[in-house]
């Protein structure tokens, strides 16, 4: 039963240095912006990961149930909270960052982030 | 009464959904926006201090081991929380008040960025709590992406989504780092785990806790701007209208110090964790300023600047002592003034010259007199001339430093300022002295007079806190001894 | 004359950043204070190595400074290292986190 936990944090592992990969070495904006998706779903994961308790119980106190067994056995109610407004704040981000694709996609017609994201420092220095 | 505490956030939050929600009708949004921007300064003046305990959840105590657990979400108001949450609010009044001057129909939902920031800003400095941090983190970076993506100047947009990208890299890892420091010590709430770690229950060389730290480290890094995101940072800096970036980079500093001090109580005991923040704070300083001294665009100069000057504030934190940490709250403190007020000013400029290349400017000293004066005062505040603010706190930076056992490191300061010096007499001779070239048209339009009152209630704490830094100081100290 | 040659050579590559635009007296001058003030910060900071242990301080700054000064001028290829676009700033972004996280995670002795 140990093991559930450890096979989750590899997972979770996994989609960190997924994501990363991806959020960095790709060229297309939208496949970078599925690897932030990644590694923010992956943080998630792992905060899971550390509410599990081997043969525990779900953290809801049932009517008729003991407080000092349901203590013992519940698994850690914490994470989970945390993990539901962490699951909103990446939707929101994620919604966000595809606006602004759609934006500079009208403006620019590629999705490559080398046409659309370069430098923009020299182009303005002496156009003002 | 402690119930003021929570309505200095909830106040400009609800009136930033109101807005947003309202904005069709513009007068009685415009009137709205006032009287909730005079509202913000005023809450944390006349708050007492104390401790908030959200849900009512009293501290529990351990009969058997006598130790604490804050079960709640904790927001704790003390004397630097007062004044940074005061200055912070103060800015949004004059930014506000800039932007309700200067266009006929206002925007709701810019006004809701404003608002939301200086709500998410004012919950980072008061909480207790790691994760309730974060949340507002990444709920300030939002109105941040928003602020500049909604300015006219061009390559907003790319800004706005470079920043947001990177964002999107540095936030879960400082996640990550917040689900290391859970899985140790089984609580969010700073108290218990800064409790937890010096009591020994925590082993502070376990891979475990560093790791926390690196990956803590590196989103604080992110969030306040030191590099490697000053790029970044002085790039949004540049691209947000002047107004705008003001309250940025006063969102900025204040994100930058609720997280280190957070960081301070936990990993205080760690040799390495000082080291880093000195190093970083450090090339933030060397970088800022000699990207800052080959600038043309004033914007990007002024985006640099700011970056580098944060580097001063890293400093005072990093060098860990009482007077050093007193010292580098200060330099925070002036900073966000200093800044807001250079920027405005910057501003006021660009909207009479619609000209951003120093080289293609001069001669302004004659047509905007009032501002010229304004921005070089605040220009040599900036560098740490006396009798201004930005002089005590450099000074007490230097002096800490000194105290410390580390000379180079004042002698870096003293060039940095010299730098800084450089880069403004340059720029001020550049815009204002030299004579006007013949294509530039001057005299259509006029400063705003809001711009110009807005500057001159900064010019005037800039002086009062050069002539009096005590009334801060002291209190500033009381606090950090609180910590240490 | 060979050195005033080399001194002319730095601030012709100088003007290259400036174009396409005048580059006037205060911004040549803003280049080689930033020149300037980029080799001593940085060699001083290096001295600060000292409460480590000195030889590798004196090591340091010895190779620091030769290295940075041989390479003038400096601020034309830092300017493009402190570009805008997106690789360069993720670039670095990248090689912080790992240098962060492999000097804490196996570092820990010496903390």
């Amino acid at each position: 039963m140990a093991y559930v936990q450890l096979a989750i944090l590899v997972t979770s592992a996994a989609l960190v240095i997924i994501g990363l990969y991806s959020a960095i070495f790709i060229d297309n904006i939208i496949k970078k912006i599925i690897g932030i998706s990644f590694i923010e779903e992956g943080a998630n994961l792992f905060i899971v990961a550390i509410g599990y308790k081997p043969g525990g119980v779900v953290p809801i106190l049932m009517p008729g149930m003991d407080t000092s067994w349901f203590a013992t056995n519940a698994a850690y109610p914490l994470p989970f909270g945390l993990v539901l407004t962490s699951i909103v704040i990446g939707a929101s981000t994620l919604a966000v960052m595809l606006a602004l694709v759609m934006v500079l996609y009208r403006r620019y017609g590629t999705l490559s982030t080398k046409v659309m994201l370069a430098d923009t420092s020299k182009q303005e220095e002496y156009d003002e | 009464m402690n119930e003021l505490i929570p309505l200095m956030v909830i106040v400009p939050l609800m009136a930033a959904l109101l807005i947003s929600a309202f904005s069709r009708f513009n007068k009685a949004t415009k009137i709205f926006a006032f009287v909730v921007a005079i509202c913000l300064p005023i809450i944390p003046i006349a708050s007492n201090y104390g401790l908030h305990y959200f849900g009512g959840y009293e501290p529990l105590v351990d009969n058997v081991t006598s130790v604490f657990y804050h079960p709640a979400i904790t927001y704790s108001f003390t004397f630097l929380q007062q004044i940074f949450i005061a200055g912070v609010g103060l800015l949004t009044f004059l930014v506000v008040f800039i932007y309700l001057t200067k266009y006929k129909k206002v925007s709701g939902p810019y006004l809701f960025l404003l608002f939301l920031g200086t709500a998410a800003v004012t919950a980072m400095l008061l909480t207790d709590d790691i994760f309730h941090m974060f949340v507002f983190f990444e709920i300030l970076a939002l109105a941040q992406v928003g602020i500049v993506a909604a300015s006219s100047i061009d390559y907003s947009y790319e800004m706005a989504l470079k920043y947001m990208i990177l964002g999107s890299i540095g936030s879960p890892i400082m996640l990550l780092g917040i689900g290391f420091l859970l899985a140790l010590t089984g609580s969010v709430n700073v108290t218990d785990i800064a409790a937890a770690v010096h009591n020994g229950l925590v082993d502070i060389t376990s891979p475990v806790f560093l790791f926390s730290l690196g990956l803590i480290f590196f989103g604080w890094l992110y969030a306040s701007g030191l590099p490697p995101f000053h790029t970044i940072k002085s790039g949004i800096y540049s691209k947000a209208e002047p107004h705008g970036a003001a309250l940025l980079q006063s969102f900025t500093v204040i994100s930058m110090i609720s997280i280190v001090l957070i960081m301070f109580r936990i990993y205080s005991s760690l040799p390495i964790f000082e080291v880093l923040i000195v190093f970083f704070s450090i090339l933030a300083m060397i970088l800022g300023v000699s990207l800052a001294l080959t600038q043309t665009d004033f914007r990007r100069m002024i985006g640099f600047l700011a970056v580098g000057e944060l580097g001063f504030i890293g400093l005072g934190i990093g060098l860990g002592t009482q007077y050093a940490l007193t010292a580098g709250l200060f330099q925070a403190l002036n900073e966000i003034i200093i800044t807001a007020l250079l920027f405005i000013g910057f501003g006021a400029i660009v909207n009479a010259t619609n000209e951003v290349d120093t080289r293609k400017l001069g001669g302004l000293l004659a047509y905007h007199p009032k501002v010229s004066i304004m921005l070089l005062i605040g220009g040599l505040a900036m560098a740490g001339v006396p009798p201004l603010s930005g002089f005590q706190s450099k000074l007490m930076l230097v002096q800490a430093s000194l105290s410390c056992g580390f000379p180079e490191i004042s002698i870096l300061a003293i060039m940095v300022s010299i730098a800084t010096f450089v880069v403004f007499v340059k720029t001020f001779y550049a815009m204002f002295l030299r004579p006007k070239p013949n294509d530039l048209e001057l005299g259509k339009k006029d400063v705003p007079r809001a711009m110009i009152f807005a500057m001159g209630v900064l010019l005037i704490i800039i002086v009062l806190l050069g002539i009096f830094p005590d009334v801060v100081t002291n209190g500033i100290s009381n606090f950090v001894g609180g910590i240490l | 004359m060979k050195l005033y040659d080399q001194i002319f050579n730095v601030v012709k590559q100088f003007r290259k950043l400036f174009s396409p635009g005048p580059v006037t007296n205060a911004d040549v001058s803003g280049s080689i204070t930033a020149e300037i003030f980029l080799i001593v910060s940085l060699v001083l900071a290096a001295v600060l190595l000292r409460h480590v242990s000195i030889l590798l301080a004196g090591l340091v700054t010895l190779i620091l400074a030769i290295v940075l000064i041989s390479n003038i001028p400096l601020i034309p290829k830092f300017k493009i290292e402190q570009e805008d676009s997106l690789e360069k700033m993720l670039f670095y972004a990248v090689v912080t986190l790992s240098i962060i996280i492999i000097f804490l995670y196996w570092g820990g002795n010496l903390v």
